[in-house]
């Protein structure tokens, strides 16, 4: 070994341990406590099935993770739906470079300021009181005001859609802007339609950027539970929520059963997603 | 500003050691006696404490902080959490804190964790003024006698100095030192119901679909559901403040049919949640907490707190002291308890609504108008004002539920942790997440 | 002026849409901040006035918000310049294929994918089973860490990548040692990256809740602070609260903006 071959190993070193350190160790003894048993306050080392016997068994647990999986499945198309729209117009249709950039500042600062204070944000705008419903009623098209709007599925999407679209959008633009012009010319020339050249030629080549977008949004959302519980009022249940709850009584073995499993299940996320498309010219 | 208080508490210190000399030295048990370390008292090392306090946001208030700081002369600092926040640090971080300030209906579970040291209560000055209830669980021979659930003097006392045990008769050891307490019901918006609330049972009304809340924290929320099934006609119980397995599942069946028929607008963990709830027209009608109420009146919004013909659910807060307070810092801790206990904080909090723990001390700082309306049930002689500065009520209101006798004595059933508490706290989250 | 597509126009309207969906919720908490004494946390406004975001630095009913802020500061400060610290020489270590190299990257990669619970939850356990307090200072540094370090890292590699390796050559051949090429050449060169990257790094750990939210110990930071004054504050100071940090994380964008501008120049110079 000289020197020259071991400098990338120093080199990487410092921020391997931190992974290490604050990650790997971390993870891997959530993993043991997740067999450890628990007296009403506190864990007790040990071996048993019975966290693992408790989440499957549950049907509550089931709902739940079929409500995330939902949650998880709305964001994705909602921002997505926003997200694409938004990304091609500032990448298309704004030439100058000037513009482009600023117009993306724009939408990337609300992203620079606390997600709690955006969550609450919504309540004096959605709320029974609130801004939305005085507007709806004054304008009389509803005589009630609409209890969906806050803590509700509804909202908790809202809220999600409105932290996480950031995550979308800024991969496509990426992805939109390193499309070389001169293709979307050449398919021009050759007599597609604009929606052909969108299908055959911009789609592709920006499904890197969506698919990053993707495993953002579906990451973020898998163990979201700040924006459950303020924008749902303590009434919508994910498992993220499930797993603080959990840890907020102190069932830690229990939560870290849920928090395994929820590992498993975003890990199997991710790598459909990157079976459907490589991401890898991306980074 | 130090010197005057370096001075008082020198003062307050020789009163208590030699007052508690004076009574304390024949204590029946013969336990052995600590004298109170007022003669030694070193003014120049207390001026250094700073003692940690954990809490919620009920307690945790900086007015308190800040009487208590020039009052005594060494320094606190406050930390206000959710309950549940508060009961988990309180088992699990003991190097978080040094005071405990909590509830008496989470002891059995973090008293077992032995972070907590036991009270000499020889060395608490006013303990003999505390309300009976407390310590000996008599109070006039009223309902709340035979109350059900974790009452306060149940888990009292302890065995012994270094004891986790709980004594069912008095000791000089004592788990907490009671510090605010009262008789909670639901709350509801007059102007948004339209009509008086006279029983539990209106939160499953109907009604209401959509716009009640109970709160989120299982211990509580579960007594709350209890009265209102039980009072719906939904079931009974054998004890509510101890259920089985099948009342659990029973109730919370309950619940969840309720949830899913769409009766809650929202759960709530922290007071002030509860107040946004209630304030915003959110929720008409829900569980809620006296000093709750009082701050939604406080917004010039109507809000009553039902006195109900089937009794009140009642929690008792007090403080307890880390296992690693000693010394210097030790003392300091019991000079807080002891002022506690003086009436100023009493009065206080009394102004919010809460009860004293030590009301004859209270009602030296208040003034009878005052003492009037909140303990005594009569009606307001002058208009009430908040410690805030806010007008709670007009001259001529009644406190809600009449007085402290009246609202205390019909208190049926306590903040429970039952022997199925896991099994409960699993179920209560089902039906959350549900 | 060219013939836009119709296409243009209904884009256009979109983005539109969705800017208002962007600053609608901000615009209403910085009028609902802007209130006076008698504001309530809902419309109506009753009166006009800076009131509570006064009230903001005076001590609160209960918790305060002047010290979890300068937690924070000190924290991000923290984690930025450690995540600049150890981000640089791995990324240059990735300028060259080794062994091992895939796996340090999809270390990386989990980082960022781990579901933020697990991190907090993990970190927790850890200092519980091995007796420690967990601080903000400690544990949390840590879970700030697993989330800023990965950007920080992705994108140096990015600078890294269209990094034009001549004049480090030209240094070498001129004798300069590794160390000398790197602070005289490679630094001046991707210092607007850095301060980029600083900035990112800041904003991310100024911002953290999930990650920290178990781990904090007893001192609390700034969006754990707030979030325990959603529970326990009913005043519109939470609001002006919101508007204040809105507009710290603007003049953050701001000084990062002039700070890359500055660099940049003189590296034109």
């Amino acid at each position: 070994m000289n020197w020259k071959s071991l400098q990338p190993y120093l080199l990487v070193t410092p921020q391997t341990l931190i992974f290490l350190v604050f990650l790997v160790f971390p993870i891997l003894l959530i993993g043991v406590v997740s067999f450890w048993g628990f007296n009403g306050y506190a864990m007790v080392p040990g071996f048993t099935w019975d966290n693992y016997i408790g989440v499957f068994t549950s049907e509550v647990a089931l709902k739940i993770y079929l409500n995330t999986f939902r949650y998880v499945g709305l964001v994705w198309v909602c921002s997505l739906a926003i997200a694409f729209p938004v990304a091609y117009f500032l990448a298309f249709h704004i030439d100058s470079l000037r513009w482009k950039v600023i117009l993306f500042l724009v939408c990337t600062i609300p992203f620079w300021t606390s997600n709690i204070i955006r969550n609450i944000a919504w309540v004096p705008l959605l709320g029974k009181e609130g801004l939305v419903n005085q507007i709806l009623q004054s304008l009389h098209l509803t005589q009630q005001p609409l209890e969906f709007l806050l803590y509700s599925d509804f909202a908790v999407v809202l809220g999600l859609v409105y932290l996480y679209t950031f995550f979308m959008i800024a991969p496509i633009f990426n992805s939109l802007m390193r499309i070389d012009r001169n293709l979307i010319t050449a398919a021009r020339d050759m007599g597609a339609s604009g929606f052909q050249v969108l299908k055959e030629v911009i789609l592709p080549l920006a499904a890197p950027g969506i698919a990053i977008g993707s495993i953002f949004v579906t990451t973020l959302v898998m163990g979201e539970f700040v924006t459950v519980r303020l924008m749902g009022g303590g009434q919508s249940a994910s498992i993220g929520k499930l797993i603080s709850t959990q840890i907020g009584s102190l069932q830690y073995p229990l939560a870290a059963a849920n928090a395994v499993i929820l590992l498993a299940v975003t890990l199997v996320m991710v790598a459909a997603i990157l079976q459907v498309v490589d991401i890898r010219q991306e980074l | 500003m130090g010197k005057i208080t370096r001075r008082k508490i020198l003062q307050t210190g020789l009163a208590a050691g030699a007052f508690l000399a004076a009574t304390r030295c024949a204590a029946p048990k013969g336990t052995p006696n600590n004298p109170a370390p007022g003669p030694e008292v070193n003014t120049n090392q207390i001026k250094d404490v700073t003692l940690r306090f954990i809490g919620t946001g009920v307690s945790q208030v900086n007015e308190i902080r800040d009487k208590a700081e020039a009052d005594l002369g060494f320094k606190l600092d406050m930390r206000a959490l959710s309950t549940e926040e508060n009961n988990q640090i309180a088992i699990s971080q003991p190097g978080q804190y040094d005071i405990f300030d909590g509830e008496y209906f989470s002891l059995p579970l973090v008293i077992p964790s032995g972070n907590l040291q036991p009270i000499d209560i020889t060395r608490i000055k006013d303990f003999d003024k505390i309300v009976p209830f407390f310590t000996s669980g008599k109070f006039n021979g009223m309902p709340v006698e035979s109350s059900q659930g974790t009452a306060p003097y149940k888990v009292m006392y302890l065995t012994g100095p270094d004891s986790t045990e709980f004594s069912a008769t008095p000791t000089d050891w004592a788990t907490l030192i009671p510090f605010q307490y009262n008789a909670d019901t639901l709350g509801y918006r007059p102007d948004l119901v339209g009509r008086k609330i006279e029983t539990w049972a209106e939160l499953f009304n109907p009604e209401f679909k959509g716009k009640t809340s109970i709160l989120d924290i299982p211990q509580i929320g579960i007594m709350d559901a209890a009265m209102v099934a039980e009072a719906a006609g939904l079931m009974t119980f054998g004890d509510k403040g101890n259920m089985t397995k099948a009342e659990i599942d029973q109730i919370t069946d309950i619940l969840k049919d309720q949830k899913k028929a769409g009766q809650f607008r929202a759960f709530w963990k922290t007071f002030d949640e509860s107040v946004n709830l209630m304030a915003s027209g959110e929720v008409v009608l829900q569980s809620m907490w006296s000093p709750a109420v009082t701050a939604v009146k406080s917004k010039g919004i109507g809000c009553v707190y039902a006195p109900f013909k089937e009794g009140y659910r009642g929690w008792g807060g007090g403080v307890g002291l880390s296992k690693k307070l000693e010394g210097i810092a030790l003392d300091a801790a019991y000079d807080y308890m002891n002022w506690m206990l003086d009436g100023w904080v009493g009065a206080f909090l009394g102004r919010q609504g809460y009860y004293s723990a030590a009301p004859e001390n209270a009602k030296k700082f208040m003034s009878p108008e005052e003492w009037d309306f909140w303990y005594e049930g009569k009606s307001a002689a002058v208009d009430m004002i908040d410690p805030f500065g806010a007008t709670l009520e007009k001259a001529g209101s009644v406190r809600d539920g009449g007085s402290f006798k009246e609202r205390f004595g019909n208190i049926v059933v306590w903040n429970s942790t039952m022997n199925e508490n896991v099994y409960l706290v699993q179920k209560w989250q089902e039906f959350i997440a549900s | 002026m060219r013939n836009r597509p119709l296409s243009f126009y209904f884009l256009a309207a979109f983005f539109g849409l969705f800017l208002l969906f962007l600053y609608g919720p901000l615009i209403t908490i910085f009028i609902l901040s802007l209130q006076g004494p008698d504001g309530a946390l809902t419309f109506p406004v009753r009166s006009f006035g800076f009131h509570w975001l006064g009230q903001v630095f005076q001590e609160q009913r209960v918790g305060n918000f002047v010290e979890p802020f300068q937690r924070s500061l000190l924290l991000g400060l923290g984690v930025m310049g450690l995540a600049i610290l150890v981000s640089v020489p791995a990324a240059i270590a990735f300028r060259n294929r080794f062994r091992g190299s895939r796996i340090i990257f999809y270390l990386t990669i989990a980082s960022l994918i781990v579901p933020s619970v697990l991190v907090s939850l993990g970190i927790g356990v850890m200092f519980q089973v091995l007796g420690w307090e967990t601080n903000w200072f400690s544990s949390g540094l840590g879970a700030h860490l697993t989330w800023t370090v990965p950007f920080a890292f992705l994108i140096m590699i990015g600078v890294f990548n269209r990094f034009n390796p001549s004049y480090e050559e030209a240094a070498r051949d001129l004798g300069a040692s590794d160390f000398t090429t790197f602070y005289e050449i490679v630094l001046p060169l991707i210092a607007p990256s850095l301060v980029g990257v600083g900035i990112l790094g800041f904003t991310l750990s100024y911002d953290e809740f999930t990650r920290t939210s178990l781990i904090s110990g007893q001192d609390n930071t700034l969006p754990l602070e707030i979030f325990g004054m959603t529970t326990n504050v009913t005043s519109p100071a939470l609001y002006a609260l919101g508007t204040l940090t809105t507009v710290f994380s603007f003049a953050m964008i701001g000084a990062a903006f002039w700070g890359y501008q500055f660099f940049a120049k003189r590296q034109r110079e």
